[in-house]
Protein backbone atom coordinates (compact mmCIF):
# COMPACT_ATOMS: atom_id res chain seq x y z
CA UNK A 1 0.00 0.00 0.00
CA UNK A 2 1.17 3.33 -0.89
CA UNK A 3 -0.32 5.50 1.74
CA UNK A 4 1.38 7.50 3.51
CA UNK A 5 1.80 7.09 7.33
CA UNK A 6 0.25 10.38 8.40
CA UNK A 7 -3.06 9.89 6.73
CA UNK A 8 -2.94 6.00 7.48
CA UNK A 9 -2.73 7.30 11.41
CA UNK A 10 -5.31 9.90 10.11
CA UNK A 11 -8.30 7.77 8.99
CA UNK A 12 -7.54 5.03 11.47
CA UNK A 13 -8.07 7.57 14.37
CA UNK A 14 -11.56 8.45 12.54
CA UNK A 15 -12.29 5.00 12.14
CA UNK A 16 -11.72 4.17 15.51
CA UNK A 17 -12.90 7.24 17.04
CA UNK A 18 -16.49 6.78 15.36
CA UNK A 19 -16.79 3.16 16.02
CA UNK A 20 -15.98 3.68 20.00
CA UNK A 21 -18.82 6.35 20.27
CA UNK A 22 -20.85 3.65 18.19
CA UNK A 23 -21.59 5.51 15.22
CA UNK A 24 -22.77 3.03 12.35
CA UNK A 25 -23.19 5.02 9.77
CA UNK A 26 -20.63 7.49 9.00
CA UNK A 27 -19.19 9.11 6.08
CA UNK A 28 -15.01 8.43 5.52
CA UNK A 29 -14.52 10.44 2.19
CA UNK A 30 -16.60 13.28 0.72
CA UNK A 31 -17.24 12.82 -3.49
CA UNK A 32 -17.01 16.96 -3.92
CA UNK A 33 -18.30 17.65 -7.57
CA UNK A 34 -17.94 21.25 -7.69
CA UNK A 35 -18.59 21.30 -10.95
CA UNK A 36 -20.10 19.03 -14.32
CA UNK A 37 -18.54 20.78 -17.20
CA UNK A 38 -15.60 18.77 -18.97
CA UNK A 39 -13.02 18.94 -21.44
CA UNK A 40 -13.73 15.11 -22.41
CA UNK A 41 -16.45 13.43 -23.68
CA UNK A 42 -15.74 9.82 -22.47
CA UNK A 43 -18.00 6.95 -23.61
CA UNK A 44 -18.49 4.83 -20.25
CA UNK A 45 -19.04 8.31 -18.03
CA UNK A 46 -22.50 9.33 -17.55
CA UNK A 47 -21.62 12.30 -15.36
CA UNK A 48 -21.69 15.85 -17.68
CA UNK A 49 -24.57 15.11 -19.69
CA UNK A 50 -26.43 18.14 -18.96
CA UNK A 51 -27.60 21.24 -20.58
CA UNK A 52 -25.11 24.22 -20.97
CA UNK A 53 -27.08 26.36 -18.39
CA UNK A 54 -26.88 23.54 -15.44
CA UNK A 55 -22.79 22.66 -17.18
CA UNK A 56 -21.85 26.56 -16.37
CA UNK A 57 -22.76 26.12 -12.47
CA UNK A 58 -20.27 25.85 -9.88
CA UNK A 59 -20.07 25.50 -6.46
CA UNK A 60 -18.09 28.45 -4.49
CA UNK A 61 -15.07 27.97 -2.56
CA UNK A 62 -17.56 28.32 0.46
CA UNK A 63 -19.94 26.03 -0.47
CA UNK A 64 -17.23 23.41 -1.02
CA UNK A 65 -16.27 24.44 2.90
CA UNK A 66 -19.44 24.11 4.27
CA UNK A 67 -20.15 20.68 2.98
CA UNK A 68 -16.91 19.12 4.22
CA UNK A 69 -17.30 20.77 7.26
CA UNK A 70 -20.58 19.58 7.79
CA UNK A 71 -19.90 15.90 6.61
CA UNK A 72 -16.78 15.91 8.97
CA UNK A 73 -14.79 13.35 6.86
CA UNK A 74 -10.78 13.38 7.01
CA UNK A 75 -10.76 12.66 3.22
CA UNK A 76 -12.18 14.89 0.20
CA UNK A 77 -12.17 13.28 -3.67
CA UNK A 78 -13.02 16.13 -5.67
CA UNK A 79 -14.32 14.23 -9.34
CA UNK A 80 -16.83 16.58 -11.69
CA UNK A 81 -16.48 17.43 -14.73
CA UNK A 82 -13.14 18.22 -15.04
CA UNK A 83 -12.20 20.60 -11.66
CA UNK A 84 -9.18 22.30 -13.58
CA UNK A 85 -12.60 24.35 -15.48
CA UNK A 86 -13.27 25.57 -12.24
CA UNK A 87 -11.45 28.96 -12.06
CA UNK A 88 -11.62 29.08 -8.44
CA UNK A 89 -9.96 25.65 -7.89
CA UNK A 90 -6.99 26.64 -6.28
CA UNK A 91 -8.79 28.69 -3.55
CA UNK A 92 -10.73 25.97 -3.14
CA UNK A 93 -7.44 22.84 -2.58
CA UNK A 94 -5.85 25.63 -0.68
CA UNK A 95 -8.59 25.83 2.01
CA UNK A 96 -9.17 22.51 2.11
CA UNK A 97 -5.27 21.69 2.79
CA UNK A 98 -6.02 24.51 5.45
CA UNK A 99 -8.50 22.48 6.85
CA UNK A 100 -5.70 19.65 7.09
CA UNK A 101 -8.16 17.21 4.86
CA UNK A 102 -6.20 14.79 2.51
CA UNK A 103 -7.43 15.68 -1.10
CA UNK A 104 -7.53 13.87 -4.06
CA UNK A 105 -8.16 15.93 -7.23
CA UNK A 106 -9.45 13.58 -9.47
CA UNK A 107 -8.17 15.30 -13.47
CA UNK A 108 -8.24 13.87 -16.91
CA UNK A 109 -4.84 16.30 -16.85
CA UNK A 110 -5.37 17.18 -19.63
CA UNK A 111 -4.73 21.12 -18.51
CA UNK A 112 -2.72 19.74 -15.58
CA UNK A 113 0.78 20.60 -16.86
CA UNK A 114 -0.33 24.16 -17.97
CA UNK A 115 -1.62 24.63 -14.36
CA UNK A 116 0.39 22.63 -12.46
CA UNK A 117 2.37 26.10 -11.08
CA UNK A 118 -0.42 27.56 -9.34
CA UNK A 119 -0.77 24.51 -7.10
CA UNK A 120 1.33 23.92 -3.48
CA UNK A 121 2.95 20.60 -3.15
CA UNK A 122 1.55 18.90 0.12
CA UNK A 123 1.08 16.07 1.77
CA UNK A 124 -2.75 16.33 2.07
CA UNK A 125 -3.19 16.78 -1.76
CA UNK A 126 -2.97 14.54 -4.06
CA UNK A 127 -3.60 14.74 -8.22
CA UNK A 128 -6.06 11.31 -9.37
CA UNK A 129 -5.17 11.63 -12.77
CA UNK A 130 -7.76 9.56 -15.22
CA UNK A 131 -5.75 7.27 -17.19
CA UNK A 132 -7.67 4.19 -18.55
CA UNK A 133 -4.44 2.26 -19.51
CA UNK A 134 -1.91 1.88 -21.89
CA UNK A 135 -2.06 4.62 -24.75
CA UNK A 136 -4.64 3.99 -27.17
CA UNK A 137 -6.74 1.71 -24.83
CA UNK A 138 -6.67 5.30 -23.22
CA UNK A 139 -7.71 7.39 -26.08
CA UNK A 140 -10.34 5.02 -27.07
CA UNK A 141 -11.82 5.12 -23.92
CA UNK A 142 -11.91 8.68 -23.22
CA UNK A 143 -12.91 8.96 -27.23
CA UNK A 144 -9.65 11.46 -28.18
CA UNK A 145 -6.25 10.65 -29.51
CA UNK A 146 -3.60 12.19 -27.31
CA UNK A 147 -4.75 12.83 -24.58
CA UNK A 148 -2.59 10.17 -22.72
CA UNK A 149 0.11 11.93 -23.81
CA UNK A 150 -1.24 15.07 -22.50
CA UNK A 151 -1.82 13.38 -19.45
CA UNK A 152 1.15 11.15 -18.68
CA UNK A 153 3.06 14.71 -19.59
CA UNK A 154 1.25 16.52 -16.45
CA UNK A 155 1.88 13.22 -14.59
CA UNK A 156 5.52 13.18 -15.05
CA UNK A 157 5.46 17.72 -14.75
CA UNK A 158 3.52 16.83 -11.01
CA UNK A 159 6.19 14.05 -10.10
CA UNK A 160 8.93 16.22 -10.85
CA UNK A 161 7.74 19.36 -8.68
CA UNK A 162 7.20 16.80 -5.72
CA UNK A 163 2.95 16.10 -5.66
CA UNK A 164 1.63 13.27 -5.03
CA UNK A 165 0.50 11.41 -8.32
CA UNK A 166 -2.27 8.34 -8.50
CA UNK A 167 -2.86 7.09 -11.83
CA UNK A 168 -7.16 6.44 -11.57
CA UNK A 169 -7.90 3.77 -14.59
CA UNK A 170 -11.25 2.60 -14.64
CA UNK A 171 -12.08 -0.77 -16.76
CA UNK A 172 -14.50 -2.35 -18.55
CA UNK A 173 -15.86 -4.97 -20.83
CA UNK A 174 -13.00 -5.51 -23.45
CA UNK A 175 -9.79 -4.86 -21.15
CA UNK A 176 -7.17 -6.87 -21.91
CA UNK A 177 -5.17 -7.83 -18.52
CA UNK A 178 -1.90 -7.99 -19.85
CA UNK A 179 -1.97 -4.56 -21.52
CA UNK A 180 -3.21 -3.54 -17.77
CA UNK A 181 -0.29 -5.03 -16.14
CA UNK A 182 2.14 -3.15 -18.79
CA UNK A 183 0.21 -0.06 -17.76
CA UNK A 184 1.43 -0.46 -14.06
CA UNK A 185 4.92 -0.82 -15.00
CA UNK A 186 5.32 2.26 -17.04
CA UNK A 187 3.53 4.44 -14.32
CA UNK A 188 5.57 3.02 -11.25
CA UNK A 189 8.71 3.89 -13.85
CA UNK A 190 7.64 7.22 -14.25
CA UNK A 191 7.39 7.30 -10.21
CA UNK A 192 3.83 7.72 -8.97
CA UNK A 193 2.81 6.94 -5.94
CA UNK A 194 0.23 3.85 -6.50
CA UNK A 195 -2.10 3.25 -8.57
CA UNK A 196 -6.18 3.90 -8.18
CA UNK A 197 -8.63 0.85 -9.78
CA UNK A 198 -12.23 0.54 -10.42
CA UNK A 199 -14.53 -1.40 -12.93
CA UNK A 200 -16.98 0.98 -14.75
CA UNK A 201 -20.36 1.37 -13.47
CA UNK A 202 -23.48 1.12 -15.64
CA UNK A 203 -24.43 4.76 -15.53
CA UNK A 204 -27.65 4.85 -17.43
CA UNK A 205 -26.67 8.46 -18.73
CA UNK A 206 -23.58 6.62 -20.53
CA UNK A 207 -23.47 6.91 -24.44
CA UNK A 208 -22.22 3.77 -24.51
CA UNK A 209 -24.07 0.60 -22.37
CA UNK A 210 -22.85 -2.38 -24.12
CA UNK A 211 -19.64 -2.70 -22.08
CA UNK A 212 -20.50 -3.03 -18.77
CA UNK A 213 -19.11 -5.84 -16.86
CA UNK A 214 -21.23 -7.86 -14.27
CA UNK A 215 -19.86 -9.03 -10.93
CA UNK A 216 -18.44 -12.33 -12.05
CA UNK A 217 -16.43 -10.96 -15.02
CA UNK A 218 -15.34 -7.79 -12.70
CA UNK A 219 -14.04 -10.85 -10.52
CA UNK A 220 -12.19 -12.72 -13.14
CA UNK A 221 -10.56 -9.86 -14.72
CA UNK A 222 -9.33 -8.29 -11.14
CA UNK A 223 -7.93 -12.04 -10.36
CA UNK A 224 -6.06 -11.79 -13.77
CA UNK A 225 -4.65 -8.62 -13.29
CA UNK A 226 -4.14 -8.37 -9.51
CA UNK A 227 -2.54 -12.01 -9.13
CA UNK A 228 1.23 -12.51 -9.31
CA UNK A 229 1.96 -9.07 -8.45
CA UNK A 230 5.20 -7.29 -9.05
CA UNK A 231 7.18 -6.44 -6.34
CA UNK A 232 7.48 -2.70 -7.56
CA UNK A 233 3.53 -2.03 -7.95
CA UNK A 234 2.00 -0.01 -5.02
CA UNK A 235 -1.73 0.75 -4.98
CA UNK A 236 -3.33 3.61 -3.16
CA UNK A 237 -5.87 1.86 -1.95
CA UNK A 238 -7.21 -0.42 0.62
CA UNK A 239 -5.57 -4.07 0.10
CA UNK A 240 -8.97 -5.55 1.72
CA UNK A 241 -11.02 -3.59 -1.30
CA UNK A 242 -8.31 -5.27 -3.83
CA UNK A 243 -9.37 -8.35 -2.39
CA UNK A 244 -12.85 -7.48 -2.98
CA UNK A 245 -12.21 -6.92 -6.82
CA UNK A 246 -10.42 -10.28 -7.01
CA UNK A 247 -13.47 -12.14 -5.68
CA UNK A 248 -11.50 -13.10 -1.72
CA UNK A 249 -13.74 -11.25 0.60
CA UNK A 250 -17.51 -10.32 0.42
CA UNK A 251 -19.32 -6.63 1.66
CA UNK A 252 -22.30 -5.37 1.20
CA UNK A 253 -22.23 -1.45 -0.14
CA UNK A 254 -21.70 1.35 2.52
CA UNK A 255 -23.38 4.28 0.29
CA UNK A 256 -22.92 6.61 2.85
CA UNK A 257 -19.58 5.91 3.23
CA UNK A 258 -18.55 8.29 0.54
CA UNK A 259 -21.23 10.55 0.03
CA UNK A 260 -21.33 13.18 -2.96
CA UNK A 261 -22.13 16.93 -2.66
CA UNK A 262 -22.51 19.17 -5.95
CA UNK A 263 -24.52 21.91 -7.29
CA UNK A 264 -28.07 19.53 -6.52
CA UNK A 265 -27.21 19.14 -3.05
CA UNK A 266 -26.86 16.02 -1.33
CA UNK A 267 -27.24 13.56 -4.05
CA UNK A 268 -29.32 10.52 -2.31
CA UNK A 269 -28.18 7.20 -1.91
CA UNK A 270 -24.68 7.82 -3.33
CA UNK A 271 -22.38 8.86 -5.88
CA UNK A 272 -23.04 6.90 -8.52
CA UNK A 273 -27.00 6.63 -8.53
CA UNK A 274 -28.81 10.09 -8.84
CA UNK A 275 -32.55 9.33 -6.53
CA UNK A 276 -33.00 12.77 -5.41
CA UNK A 277 -31.11 15.43 -3.15
CA UNK A 278 -31.12 16.78 0.02
CA UNK A 279 -30.22 20.36 1.44
CA UNK A 280 -27.80 19.19 4.41
CA UNK A 281 -26.03 16.36 4.78
CA UNK A 282 -28.15 15.25 8.19
CA UNK A 283 -31.25 15.39 6.31
CA UNK A 284 -28.97 12.90 3.66
CA UNK A 285 -28.38 10.50 6.40
CA UNK A 286 -32.06 10.51 8.04
CA UNK A 287 -34.06 10.47 5.38
CA UNK A 288 -32.59 8.47 2.42
CA UNK A 289 -34.10 4.69 2.50
CA UNK A 290 -30.88 2.67 2.34
CA UNK A 291 -32.28 -0.55 2.31
CA UNK A 292 -33.65 -0.09 -1.49
CA UNK A 293 -30.16 0.16 -2.50
CA UNK A 294 -27.03 -2.31 -2.77
CA UNK A 295 -27.34 -6.08 -3.73
CA UNK A 296 -29.53 -7.36 -0.75
CA UNK A 297 -32.23 -5.02 -1.87
CA UNK A 298 -32.45 -6.84 -5.16
CA UNK A 299 -32.15 -2.79 -7.22
CA UNK A 300 -31.50 -3.68 -10.51
CA UNK A 301 -29.00 -0.57 -10.71
CA UNK A 302 -26.78 -1.59 -7.99
CA UNK A 303 -26.22 -4.83 -9.23
CA UNK A 304 -22.91 -4.50 -11.39
CA UNK A 305 -21.61 -2.33 -8.67
CA UNK A 306 -18.60 -2.69 -7.47
CA UNK A 307 -16.99 0.52 -7.68
CA UNK A 308 -14.72 2.01 -4.33
CA UNK A 309 -17.43 5.00 -3.76
CA UNK A 310 -19.65 1.91 -1.99
CA UNK A 311 -17.37 -0.69 -1.74
CA UNK A 312 -13.54 0.71 -0.43
CA UNK A 313 -15.62 2.25 2.97
CA UNK A 314 -16.24 -0.75 4.23
CA UNK A 315 -13.17 -2.11 3.42
CA UNK A 316 -11.42 0.61 5.17
CA UNK A 317 -13.87 0.29 7.64
CA UNK A 318 -13.24 -3.23 8.73
CA UNK A 319 -9.28 -2.71 8.18
CA UNK A 320 -8.75 -0.40 10.86
CA UNK A 321 -11.81 -1.01 12.78
CA UNK A 322 -10.88 -4.86 14.00
CA UNK A 323 -7.89 -6.57 14.62
CA UNK A 324 -8.66 -9.31 12.40
CA UNK A 325 -9.33 -6.52 9.58
CA UNK A 326 -6.02 -4.92 10.21
CA UNK A 327 -4.02 -7.94 10.00
CA UNK A 328 -5.79 -8.50 6.61
CA UNK A 329 -4.40 -5.47 5.90
CA UNK A 330 -1.18 -5.37 6.61
CA UNK A 331 -0.81 -9.29 4.89
CA UNK A 332 -2.21 -7.75 1.64
CA UNK A 333 0.31 -4.92 1.80
CA UNK A 334 3.09 -7.65 1.40
CA UNK A 335 1.22 -10.25 -0.42
CA UNK A 336 1.95 -10.92 -3.93
CA UNK A 337 -1.39 -13.19 -4.76
CA UNK A 338 0.61 -15.68 -6.11
CA UNK A 339 -1.53 -17.82 -8.04
CA UNK A 340 -0.94 -20.65 -11.02
CA UNK A 341 -4.29 -20.26 -11.99
CA UNK A 342 -4.55 -16.81 -12.60
CA UNK A 343 -1.36 -16.60 -14.04
CA UNK A 344 -2.89 -19.39 -16.64
CA UNK A 345 -5.94 -17.50 -17.06
CA UNK A 346 -3.71 -14.02 -17.82
CA UNK A 347 -1.65 -16.24 -20.32
CA UNK A 348 -4.39 -17.49 -22.23
CA UNK A 349 -6.69 -14.38 -21.97
CA UNK A 350 -8.81 -13.92 -25.03
CA UNK A 351 -9.69 -10.33 -26.21
CA UNK A 352 -13.25 -10.44 -27.75
CA UNK A 353 -13.77 -10.37 -31.33
CA UNK A 354 -15.83 -7.48 -31.60
CA UNK A 355 -14.33 -4.05 -30.80
CA UNK A 356 -14.12 -3.47 -27.24
CA UNK A 357 -14.43 -0.09 -25.61
CA UNK A 358 -10.57 0.26 -25.03
CA UNK A 359 -9.13 -1.41 -27.52
CA UNK A 360 -8.33 0.30 -30.86
CA UNK A 361 -6.24 -2.63 -32.70
CA UNK A 362 -7.31 -5.22 -33.83
CA UNK A 363 -7.50 -8.27 -31.30
CA UNK A 364 -5.38 -10.59 -33.12
CA UNK A 365 -2.69 -8.21 -32.72
CA UNK A 366 -3.11 -8.29 -28.78
CA UNK A 367 -3.97 -11.53 -29.15
CA UNK A 368 -0.40 -12.53 -30.39
CA UNK A 369 1.57 -10.56 -27.50
CA UNK A 370 -0.61 -12.71 -24.87
CA UNK A 371 0.43 -15.97 -26.31
CA UNK A 372 4.30 -15.01 -26.50
CA UNK B 1 -35.22 5.49 -12.76
CA UNK B 2 -36.37 5.07 -8.64
CA UNK B 3 -35.41 1.99 -7.24
CA UNK B 4 -38.94 0.62 -6.23
CA UNK B 5 -38.14 -2.30 -8.89
CA UNK B 6 -36.69 -5.46 -7.51
CA UNK B 7 -35.08 -7.42 -10.32
CA UNK B 8 -32.39 -9.53 -9.21
CA UNK B 9 -31.52 -12.19 -6.66
CA UNK B 10 -28.03 -11.99 -4.49
CA UNK B 11 -26.95 -14.97 -6.89
CA UNK B 12 -27.97 -13.41 -10.29
CA UNK B 13 -25.99 -11.02 -9.02
CA UNK B 14 -22.80 -12.87 -8.34
CA UNK B 15 -22.86 -14.83 -10.92
CA UNK B 16 -23.69 -11.83 -13.75
CA UNK B 17 -21.09 -12.23 -16.52
CA UNK B 18 -22.51 -8.91 -17.99
CA UNK B 19 -24.31 -5.86 -17.14
CA UNK B 20 -27.27 -5.14 -19.13
CA UNK B 21 -26.83 -1.25 -20.00
CA UNK B 22 -30.34 0.23 -19.86
CA UNK B 23 -32.85 1.13 -22.73
CA UNK B 24 -33.42 5.36 -23.43
CA UNK B 25 -37.10 5.87 -22.98
CA UNK B 26 -37.37 8.71 -26.22
CA UNK B 27 -38.78 11.80 -24.37
CA UNK B 28 -37.86 14.68 -26.09
CA UNK B 29 -40.59 16.65 -27.91
CA UNK B 30 -42.82 14.67 -25.39
CA UNK B 31 -45.78 16.40 -23.95
CA UNK B 32 -47.79 14.27 -21.40
CA UNK B 33 -51.33 14.06 -20.72
CA UNK B 34 -51.47 15.46 -17.30
CA UNK B 35 -55.27 13.68 -16.68
CA UNK B 36 -54.59 12.67 -13.66
CA UNK B 37 -52.31 13.15 -10.37
CA UNK B 38 -50.67 9.71 -10.71
CA UNK B 39 -50.37 10.56 -14.58
CA UNK B 40 -48.59 13.97 -13.32
CA UNK B 41 -46.43 12.22 -10.70
CA UNK B 42 -45.44 9.79 -13.32
CA UNK B 43 -44.43 12.84 -15.79
CA UNK B 44 -42.51 14.63 -13.11
CA UNK B 45 -40.64 11.23 -12.09
CA UNK B 46 -39.86 11.30 -16.27
CA UNK B 47 -38.83 15.03 -16.06
CA UNK B 48 -36.39 14.46 -12.86
CA UNK B 49 -34.33 11.79 -14.84
CA UNK B 50 -34.39 13.66 -17.70
CA UNK B 51 -31.02 15.04 -18.79
CA UNK B 52 -32.73 18.20 -21.10
CA UNK B 53 -34.83 21.18 -20.45
CA UNK B 54 -38.60 20.83 -19.61
CA UNK B 55 -40.82 24.22 -20.23
CA UNK B 56 -43.46 24.26 -17.50
CA UNK B 57 -46.80 25.91 -17.84
CA UNK B 58 -47.97 26.56 -14.54
CA UNK B 59 -51.80 27.09 -13.53
CA UNK B 60 -51.57 30.91 -13.39
CA UNK B 61 -50.69 30.67 -16.97
CA UNK B 62 -46.82 31.18 -16.11
CA UNK B 63 -44.42 29.35 -18.37
CA UNK B 64 -40.98 29.05 -18.24
CA UNK B 65 -38.19 26.06 -19.27
CA UNK B 66 -36.21 24.74 -16.57
CA UNK B 67 -33.64 22.23 -15.50
CA UNK B 68 -35.72 19.82 -13.34
CA UNK B 69 -32.65 18.12 -11.06
CA UNK B 70 -34.57 16.91 -7.96
CA UNK B 71 -38.71 15.79 -7.10
CA UNK B 72 -40.48 14.77 -3.95
CA UNK B 73 -43.71 13.00 -4.39
CA UNK B 74 -45.49 13.09 -0.96
CA UNK B 75 -49.01 11.41 0.38
CA UNK B 76 -50.53 14.14 -1.84
CA UNK B 77 -49.71 17.05 -4.28
CA UNK B 78 -50.00 19.75 -1.66
CA UNK B 79 -46.91 17.96 0.41
CA UNK B 80 -45.09 17.37 -3.70
CA UNK B 81 -42.32 19.37 -5.44
CA UNK B 82 -40.20 19.69 -7.49
CA UNK B 83 -36.77 21.35 -7.81
CA UNK B 84 -35.33 23.53 -10.79
CA UNK B 85 -32.60 25.40 -11.92
CA UNK B 86 -33.92 28.52 -14.76
CA UNK B 87 -31.11 29.35 -17.25
CA UNK B 88 -29.79 32.56 -15.93
CA UNK B 89 -31.10 32.72 -12.94
CA UNK B 90 -28.79 31.77 -9.88
CA UNK B 91 -29.99 29.47 -7.46
CA UNK B 92 -32.35 26.91 -6.43
CA UNK B 93 -36.48 27.28 -7.55
CA UNK B 94 -38.57 24.89 -6.01
CA UNK B 95 -42.83 24.67 -6.83
CA UNK B 96 -45.26 22.31 -5.45
CA UNK B 97 -46.88 19.99 -8.04
CA UNK B 98 -49.97 21.33 -7.46
CA UNK B 99 -49.59 24.52 -9.18
CA UNK B 100 -48.30 22.73 -12.62
CA UNK B 101 -50.82 22.64 -15.35
CA UNK B 102 -48.33 21.15 -18.67
CA UNK B 103 -45.54 19.77 -19.14
CA UNK B 104 -43.55 19.83 -22.44
CA UNK B 105 -39.91 18.03 -22.99
CA UNK B 106 -38.84 20.52 -25.22
CA UNK B 107 -34.78 20.87 -24.32
CA UNK B 108 -32.41 18.82 -26.22
CA UNK B 109 -31.79 15.26 -24.37
CA UNK B 110 -28.25 15.06 -23.57
CA UNK B 111 -27.67 11.69 -22.43
CA UNK B 112 -29.56 10.72 -26.05
CA UNK B 113 -28.34 10.99 -29.60
CA UNK B 114 -24.86 10.75 -29.10
CA UNK B 115 -24.53 7.18 -31.34
CA UNK B 116 -21.86 5.51 -29.82
CA UNK B 117 -21.86 2.65 -31.95
CA UNK B 118 -21.95 5.37 -35.33
CA UNK B 119 -18.98 7.02 -33.55
CA UNK B 120 -16.99 3.97 -33.27
CA UNK B 121 -17.80 3.66 -36.51
CA UNK B 122 -16.65 6.63 -38.17
CA UNK B 123 -13.41 6.50 -35.54
CA UNK B 124 -12.22 3.56 -37.63
CA UNK B 125 -12.72 4.53 -41.14
CA UNK B 126 -11.07 7.68 -40.43
CA UNK B 127 -8.24 6.04 -38.44
CA UNK B 128 -7.84 3.69 -41.51
CA UNK B 129 -7.98 6.78 -44.07
CA UNK B 130 -5.18 8.17 -41.92
CA UNK B 131 -6.66 10.95 -40.12
CA UNK B 132 -4.80 12.13 -37.35
CA UNK B 133 -5.94 13.40 -34.05
CA UNK B 134 -9.60 12.16 -34.34
CA UNK B 135 -11.42 12.69 -31.31
CA UNK B 136 -15.14 13.27 -29.51
CA UNK B 137 -15.00 16.32 -27.94
CA UNK B 138 -17.37 17.88 -25.61
CA UNK B 139 -20.12 20.63 -26.84
CA UNK B 140 -18.60 24.54 -26.66
CA UNK B 141 -21.15 25.91 -23.32
CA UNK B 142 -19.55 29.47 -23.96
Amino acid sequence: MAIPISQMWTVASYVVGKRLKGNKRYPLVLMLEPLFRCNLACAGCGKVQYPPHVLKRMLTPEECFAAVEEAGVPMVSIPGGEPLLHPRIVEIVEGLVARKKYIYLCTNALELKRRIHEFTPSKYLTFSVHLDGEREHHDYAVCREGGYDLAVEGIKEAVKRGFRVTPNSTFFDGTDPNSVRRHFDQMMAIGVEGMVLSPGYSYDKAPDQNRFMGRARVRKLFRAILSNRKKEWKFNMSPLFLEFLMGDRNYDCVPWGMPSYSIFGWQKPCYLLQDGYTETFKELMETTEWDKYGVPSGNPQCANCMVSCGYEAPAVMEGFGSWKGFVGMVKGTFNMYKDDHALKMLNEWKNEEEGPLVQITKPAAALEETKA
Amino acid sequence: MSAETLKYTREQVETMEVAPGAEHEKLEGWVPELASEAALCDALEKAFDYRGDITITLKSGERFEAFVFNRHTGPSLADSWVQYFLPNVEGKQKLGYSQIARLEFTGKDRAAGKHWEDWVKAYNERKAAGEKNIGLHAEEID
